[in-house]
């Protein structure tokens, strides 16, 4: 049966000589990975279309629940090629990537994060093609650090930043073991909090209720951000129970390369 | 329950690219009929490139000695360096003769979300021969698309500090295609590296 939806390129794989395994995000069957016969050839009628970032208009061939249906056909609606094609910028938006992979389950309908994760594209590819723009090359991170907080709450996985997760007192440590804030009293006993200051506090609110067209107008500082990203960073890795492998990139230094 | 052997050799056949399970009966029943000599041929020219093969002290190429042999030849231009991701991209770049210069194999390309990062790859390598050598200019040859193009990017800003030429290959439409049927993004590239005729 001949299928069509729209999606976003997430990550290729090689697969056999020239072919390619596809993995796309579509808002109505979540995740969904095709086989692409010969991509990589330089004359293949798919050229750019399933370089990550691509937005497109797809066919695909395949009875129900084959676990590979075959791409017919992919039509680039937008290619976000300014976004890809600075290794700064592309790096960033991985993450984002690699989160959607590993939260997103395969066929089923997901919406919200799909057009959260096209939204969050079209910003930074707006801000990069912006010149007057407020926001730096390297503050990109602040759309991504809004594509997280937001994702991780569609996804039900927000942690709990503004209360106590247990008898919602206020407090200011958080516990990574609970993914939540703990009082005093409800702390007892367990170990390793990380402060977390009533600024980063407010960051993380204004990024979850803000919409993303707005999101420019925040201007938190690079420690504020990177405070609040630390502690969203040890949060994923704890539900998933391994880093993001993007993170990788961002732990590895260029003198390590030349000591 | 043992395998049977030709169920075996099927299988073993299905694990080479392109071979779905129908060729690789087709292929074994052919191997069947084989005179012995031409398959015991085959088989052992499989075991001796696995016995002998490595990868050349300098660049990466695939060699059975310690040095490849385009490293070894003194005929070629010693100041100039082409990088490409694997060891199978030296053999068409030879096959074009365009190029005269020596080579580096990456052994992969960039991608942050494969967990592929800089020291996966022997980029290290690339730099001490820059630092060891007078060379002239260093051709990104990594494949035209995103991972190939990051890794060109890392390259060329991890070789800043050294004052060397770095050039990338130009991006273009295949020669034989129509215009009409490239898209936005290959044609885009195309325009921006035009040149004067
Ligand atoms: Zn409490
Ligand atoms: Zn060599």
């Amino acid at each position: 049966m001949l299928h069509r939806t729209e999606g976003v390129v997430l990550r290729t794989f090689p697969f056999g000589e020239a072919d390619l395994i596809v993995t796309y995000i579509t808002p109505d069957l979540g995740i969904l990975k095709l086989f692409a016969k010969s991509p990589r050839k330089i004359k293949s009628r798919f050229g750019s279309s399933l370089e990550p970032l691509t937005h497109s208009r797809i066919a695909f061939w395949g009875k129900e629940n084959t676990p590979l249906p075959r791409l017919t056909q992919s039509d680039i609606i937008h290619s976000f090629q300014s976004v890809r094609n600075t290794l700064s910028r592309f790096l960033a938006v991985s993450e984002m990537l690699e989160l959607t992979i590993n939260f997103i389950p395969e066929r089923d309908a997901n919406k919200k994060s799909y057009f959260l994760l096209l939204n969050t594209l079209k910003a930074i590819e707006d801000n990069s093609l912006d010149n007057s723009s407020v926001i730096p090359l390297e503050n990109e991170n602040l759309f991504v650090s809004h594509f997280k907080i937001k994702f991780l709450k569609f996804a039900g996985f927000s942690p709990k930043l503004d209360a106590c997760g247990r008898c919602g007192k206020n407090g200011n440590n958080f516990y990574i073991s609970h993914g939540s804030i703990l009082c005093e009293t409800c702390a007892r006993g367990i170990d390793y909090p990380i402060r977390i200051s009533p600024a980063a506090l407010k960051l993380y609110i204004d990024l979850l209720t803000w919409d993303i067209s707005k999101i420019r107008r925040i201007k938190p500082s690079n420690m504020l951000l990177s405070e609040l990203s630390n502690i969203i960073n040890m949060h994923i890795k704890y539900i998933l129970s391994k880093p993001l492998r993007c993170r990788d990139f961002f732990s590895f230094h260029v003198n390590d390369l030349t000591n | 329950m043992e395998q049977n052997i030709i169920e075996k050799l099927i299988n073993e056949l299905t694990k080479l690219p392109g071979i779905g399970r129908k060729t690789a009966q087709r292929l074994a029943f052919f191997i069947l009929t084989m005179s012995e000599e031409d398959a015991k041929g085959i088989s052992k020219a499989i075991s001796e490139v696995k016995e002998k093969a490595r990868f050349c002290n300098e660049c990466f190429n695939i060699t059975e000695n310690e040095v490849c042999d385009i490293c070894s030849n003194t005929v070629r231009d010693r100041s100039k360096l082409c990088v490409v991701e694997e060891p199978c991209n030296i053999l068409v770049i030879e096959r074009s003769k365009c190029f005269n210069g020596l080579y580096h194999v990456l052994l992969g390309a960039l991608s942050p979300i494969d967990g592929m990062t800089p020291e996966k790859l022997k980029i290290k390598e690339l730099i001490r021969r820059v630092e060891k050598n007078s060379l002239q200019e260093i051709i990104i040859a990594t494949n035209p698309n995103t991972k190939g193009e990051m890794t060109a990017q890392y390259i060329r800003d991890i070789l800043k500090p050294y004052n060397i030429k770095v050039t990338r290959i130009a991006y273009g439409l295949p020669i034989g295609g129509d215009i009409e049927f490239a898209d936005e993004v290959t044609l885009g590239k195309a325009i921006e590296g035009r040149r004067e005729i």
